[in-house]
């Protein structure tokens, strides 16, 4: 049942990253720029870097999830993406900033719901880590 | 002389003296490059942002020198009580050559307006007393109405789904680009488009 579960949540996760990162890559990359300034977080320069690369990084990781290879490392960095996203959006739609959360393209203004999806992405990742590390023993 | 050329003739006489006006909504050359479309409602504050922040440097540095037509659209939400109203305000000083100065004080006393619903104040506060008068009698016109109309199904045809859009247009291809735009990042942009 829990190698079942396992495999579950590393499709499901690994999927939902792919099609994060390509519908990232598909736009022009000043798009995805756009979203990252909005947050007011992080200078030019490194609002462009993170843009660039960061589809990039979720598209490598989630083909990892989907290969099963390196479990624990994807699902960790899997986590670690997902833990940064999901302080960013509550930190931004605490402070009462309407905007969009980049996460899958233009379009996808923060909201509840969009919190309720990334909290949830989160707590599976978090679980798929348990189980790699449970599966080692 | 037959018939058809005559008619082809007048025409090119015509053409000749009264050359396509451009759209009074609009910025530029219609012969530039790239065409942008701004799809905008006068109480969202992100179209704000954008006219205030990212516009005015697209016009100076963009459309001023030839490489952008830039062109404004309405898309007053249905959730904004005041934004039809401007919109008919703004689509109505068009037709006296004053949209971009009236559209610019919408959108700074934006939260003023919004809530008290004064829109006929702040839209001819800055317009001569024959311009205000016109832009009255117009507000209410049915032609407004139907260009107001026209602006949202275009939007709609393009699947607009957020104000303010940019719709960027370059040869055969279009984007869609929503949200308050950051100047750097558009200028990024087009200066790709303008290399290609």
């Amino acid at each position: 049942m829990a190698r079942w579960l396992r495999l579950f949540l590393r499709l499901v996760l690994g999927a939902i990253f792919v099609y994060a990162a390509f519908v990232k890559l598909r736009d022009p990359w000043q798009v995805f720029a756009n979203s990252v300034a909005n947050y007011d977080l992080l200078p030019m320069w490194a609002v462009k870097l993170v843009a660039r690369a960061l589809p990039w990084v979720e598209m490598l990781v989630g083909l990892l999830l989907i290969s099963g290879r390196f479990l624990r490392v994807s699902s960790i960095a899997a986590s670690a993406l997902l833990l940064g996203f999901f302080a960013i959006m509550v930190r931004t739609y605490a402070s009462g900033i309407q905007i969009e959360c980049g996460c899958f393209g233009p379009g996808d203004i923060i909201s509840p719901r969009s919190l309720a999806r990334d909290g949830s992405l989160l707590l599976a990742s978090l679980g798929l880590v348990g189980m790699a590390f449970w599966q080692r023993r | 002389m037959r018939p058809v050329p005559v008619l082809l003739l007048t025409s090119l006489v015509a053409l000749a003296a009264n050359p396509p006006r451009s759209d009074p909504k609009a910025v530029g050359s219609p012969s530039a490059p790239i065409t942008i479309e701004v799809f905008s409602d006068f109480q969202c504050p992100h179209c704000k942002t954008l006219d205030e922040q990212t516009l005015p440097q697209l016009i100076k540095n963009y459309a001023a020198t030839g490489k952008v037509y830039l062109i404004h659209r309405e898309f007053p939400l249905p959730g904004h009580q005041y934004s039809r109203l401007a919109a008919a305000y703004a689509t109505a000083a068009a037709r006296v050559g004053k949209y971009s100065d009236v559209a610019d004080r919408l959108f700074l006393h934006q939260a003023e307006w919004s809530v008290s619903g004064k829109v006929d104040e702040t839209a001819c506060r800055g317009l001569t007393a024959a311009e205000a008068q016109t832009v009255r009698s117009l507000v209410n016109d049915k032609t407004i109405a139907a260009e107001i109309d026209r602006d949202v199904e275009l939007g709609r045809s393009i699947g607009l789904q957020q104000t303010p859009t940019m719709l960027i247009k370059h040869g055969s291809t279009s984007y869609p680009w929503p949200g308050a735009v950051n100047y750097e990042l558009l200028r990024s942009y087009l200066d790709g488009l303008l290399a290609q």
